[in-house]
């Protein structure tokens, strides 16, 4: 029961916010004061929280927890961020409603109503998209959105319901499973943008908001990359099948984006659409974590989803202050932003730490492990090297910034925290005590009142400090998820109603199964069926891969052997 | 071959045809909602009364958002190059291709009617979704294209439950409002249904010096 409050919240005030759009300060107001219930209500909801609603269940879990309670705390600042730089009077709507599919999403049992769930949750996006006054390139970009949206979506339902049923005259055609695999893994791609199918995401940094941006990249698709982690776990990872020819069209589209994306947001001169294909190159690797068909992949990839959209989101968060403090998106027109925004510089060099991370760093090795799983030999070094591109994309972000200043920096709002008016002074010209006491109160009143009225021209004179402290804040969450913290390996690891996940063990006791690297390939198995993808026919659950169920992880990219 | 389904099964795609087909704007939107409220009953066992109200509902609301965004528009939509007769044949034609494969490999949880409407109404929506400027066109392919997941999806896997048909209604009043909005969006652009790309922001096009004298 205690999602339930989580998700009348989201989407009551969600609709109430959208709703009352016309008046642009009740509609946000009714916004960000449903995202702080959201946060609130997040952080209540039990791992073990069980609720039957018409026939289908909604399992709480501790991963579906932290992933809602952090995006929650995002669009709650996203939305403040939003209110001091360029608001948007749909977005916070819009934000409730997307965390708020996103959780349905992840709660749902049945694979077949999570994906739908997650379709619905990211045409919200759509509403965003096109900003008043609609332009033909917001419709265009809406248009190509929708169009992704269904292709995806009717993927991913086809996928889901075609295999959750009683297979056993299925087991002779191993080809079914990899279609619908080959169908919900490009799904996932195609919600994330993924390389070769990022025109319409490429194309998003142009049109909607900026603050919306990681809701509609990042945390919607990553709902739905983490319905098909489980889906493929639960149904087509345990039967063992011969699908080394899907898995390498998938490690292909998440090796293609890792390293495409990569350098196009080196190359990019807007900061938005950096952040769009920074984005788009860490979904590569969550694309990998679908692609690697094995449970020892489901710890990593869960951590990894959580981890970049959380870091992305601080990105994009950081990209609007920079645009809020100097006026321009021009990465070439931000010359000397470090030294006039030390505080922005401070959390330019948090999320720099944590979207490259090192080797101990919980995203370093979900990263490495997720690409071992899937390669091998030297595409290891080379793919890890094409994720380290993004040294690249900061360095030269610094570069600009420690350059000869520009005029936009010159001519930018500054960090220091200013107070528009001065306090009135009030002499005391009373002469016994009990006279200067009461004046002393009244004083005191008078001057509280004095500070009172001077709030909010004290907040509008200071936008930039105030944009800047909310980024230092996402950023320190990034670099925190980032090193673990927030119990995120545990989260990520742990099945509902189990305590412990498929992946590996922490302890020391010796694997269920040979490392990956030295399973036999996959080609000289036997297509064995022997174990159904859904016991009993029952719907596939959504949060509860197989455990206990056989792997087969061979690598798809090896090195000649000599 | 249960006749009422099969009935409702032509309803809906005969819904399907005349949505993809039609160039005036309010009769491929009629076309629309029947294919919208048929969809909802070519389920065996039937659902509910309560979940078929939900469905019923959101397919009015849905098609009702986008009649807002149509109202008092005065052009044809593009309708369909290949005509009616070329796309009813051409969904028929799918229409016994998904009967005859029901359940696509093993036996099929609910009715091979609600698979046949499906994969005919998934190849209407083709031409639209892939090839569609007009964003009303572009619209009617989407919402066409997940229902045909949605009708395949019941003649694979039986009768939705209750919340998946509570969450399905969602999904359709979501795709009504959207296409609804970016068809409002476009006609505030452009002051009409077709969209043309125009370059990316930032990306301006360079003057070709081998053209210089």
């Amino acid at each position: 029961m205690t999602l339930l409050p989580f998700l009348v919240i989201c989407f009551a005030a969600g609709a109430a916010s959208l709703l009352a759009r016309g008046n642009g300060q009740l509609s946000t107001a009714i916004g960000i004061v449903g995202l702080a219930g959201a946060v609130i209500a997040a952080e209540t909801i039990g791992a073990d929280d069980r609720l039957t609603v018409g026939g289908a269940d909604l399992i709480g879990s501790a991963y579906l927890r932290l992933f809602v309670l952090l995006g929650s705390i995002v669009a709650f600042l996203l939305a403040l961020l939003g209110l001091v730089t360029t608001s948007h009077r749909y977005a916070p709507g819009v934000l409730l409603g997307g965390i708020g599919a996103a959780g349905l999403a992840l709660a749902l049992r049945d694979a077949r109503i999570a994906v739908i769930a997650a379709t619905a949750g990211g045409l919200l996006g759509i509403l965003v998209t096109i900003v008043p006054p609609a332009s033909a390139r917001g419709v265009v970009v809406a248009g190509r959105e929708l169009r992704a949206l269904a292709v995806a979506g009717v993927l991913a339902i086809l996928a889901a319901a075609w295999i959750a049923r009683p297979l056993e005259e299925l087991a002779g055609e191993p080809a079914v499973f990899g279609l619908a695999y080959l169908g919900f893994a490009p799904a996932v791609a195609i919600r994330f943008g993924a390389i070769p199918f990022h025109f319409w995401a490429a194309r998003l940094a142009d049109a909607a908001p900026e603050i919306t941006l990681p809701m509609l990249m990042a945390w919607s698709p990553g709902a739905f990359a983490v319905v098909a982690l489980a889906w493929a776990d639960q149904s087509v990872a345990p039967l063992v099948l011969p699908l080394s020819i899907e898995r390498a069209l998938i490690v292909a589209v998440g090796v293609v984006s890792l390293i495409l994306g990569s350098v196009a947001a080196w190359i990019q001169d807007d900061l938005e659409h950096v952040v769009g294909y920074t984005i788009i190159a860490d979904a590569g690797i969550a694309i990998l974590g679908l692609a690697a068909l094995s449970p020892a992949a489901w710890e990593p990839a869960r951590t990894w989803i959580i981890v970049f959209v959380m870091v992305r989101s601080a990105f994009a968060a950081w990209a609007v202050a920079v645009r809020g403090a100097f006026g321009t998106r021009r990465i070439a027109a931000l010359g000397g932003w470090v030294l006039r925004a030390p505080v922005l510089a401070l959390s330019f060099g948090l999320i720099f730490v944590a979207a490259v991370s090192w080797p101990g760093l919980v995203a370093w090795q979900a990263r490495v492990a997720l690409i071992d799983l899937n390669v091998d030999g030297p595409f290891v070094v080379l793919i890890t090297a094409g994720a380290l591109m993004q040294i690249a994309v900061f360095g030269r972000l610094l570069y600009v910034g420690l350059s000869r200043p520009s005029e936009a920096v010159v001519g930018g709002l500054s960090e220091r925290p200013v107070w528009p008016a001065a306090m009135p002074r009030r002499p005391m010209i009373g002469q016994s005590g009990t006279e200067r006491a009461f004046e002393r109160a009244r004083h005191a009143l008078g001057g509280a009142v004095d500070v009172a009225w001077v709030v909010p021209e004290a907040l509008r004179a200071n936008r930039t400090p105030i944009a800047a402290a909310l980024v230092l804040i996402l950023s320190g969450l990034s670099l925190g998820v980032a090193s673990g913290g927030l119990g995120v390996p545990e989260a990520a690891r742990a099945v509902p109603g189990q305590e412990q996940g498929p992946g590996p063990s922490q302890s020391e006791s010796p694997p269920s199964e040979p490392p990956a690297t030295a399973t036999p390939p996959i080609e000289t198995e036997a297509p064995s069926v022997s174990a159904p993808p859904a016991s009993g026919g029952s719907p596939i659950a959504s949060e509860a891969p197989a455990s206990s169920a056989p792997s087969a992880s061979p690598t798809l990219l090896s090195s000649p052997s000599p | 071959m249960n006749l009422a389904l099969a009935g409702l099964a032509c309803i809906v795609v005969a819904g399907a045809v005349v949505a993809v087909t039609a160039r005036e704007a309010r009769a491929a939107l009629l076309g629309l909602l029947v294919a919208l409220l048929g969809a909802a009953l070519v389920a065996d066992p039937l659902p509910g009364p309560l979940p078929i109200a939900a469905r019923l509902a959101s397919a009015f609301l849905a098609c009702r958002l986008i009649a807002i965004a149509i109202r008092d528009l005065d052009e044809p939509t593009s309708g369909s190059r290949l005509g009616w007769p070329v796309e009813a044949i051409a969904a028929a034609a799918a229409a016994v291709i998904g009967f005859g494969t029901h359940g696509l490999g093993a036996p099929g949880e609910g009715a091979a009617e609600a698979q046949a409407a499906g994969f005919a109404v998934g190849v209407l929506a083709a031409s639209p979704i892939v090839s569609s400027r007009d964003v009303f066109r572009l619209g009617m392919g989407a919402i066409l294209l997940l229902l045909g997941g949605l009708l395949v999806r019941q003649g694979l896997s039986g009768t939705p439950s209750e919340l998946e048909q509570l969450v399905t209604s969602g999904l359709v009043v979501g795709l009504g409002g959207a296409v609804g909005v970016v068809i409002a969006g476009a006609r505030a652009a452009v002051g009409g249904l077709a969209v043309r790309d125009q370059p990316a922001r930032g990306i301006m096009p360079r003057e070709g010096r081998h053209l210089k004298p």
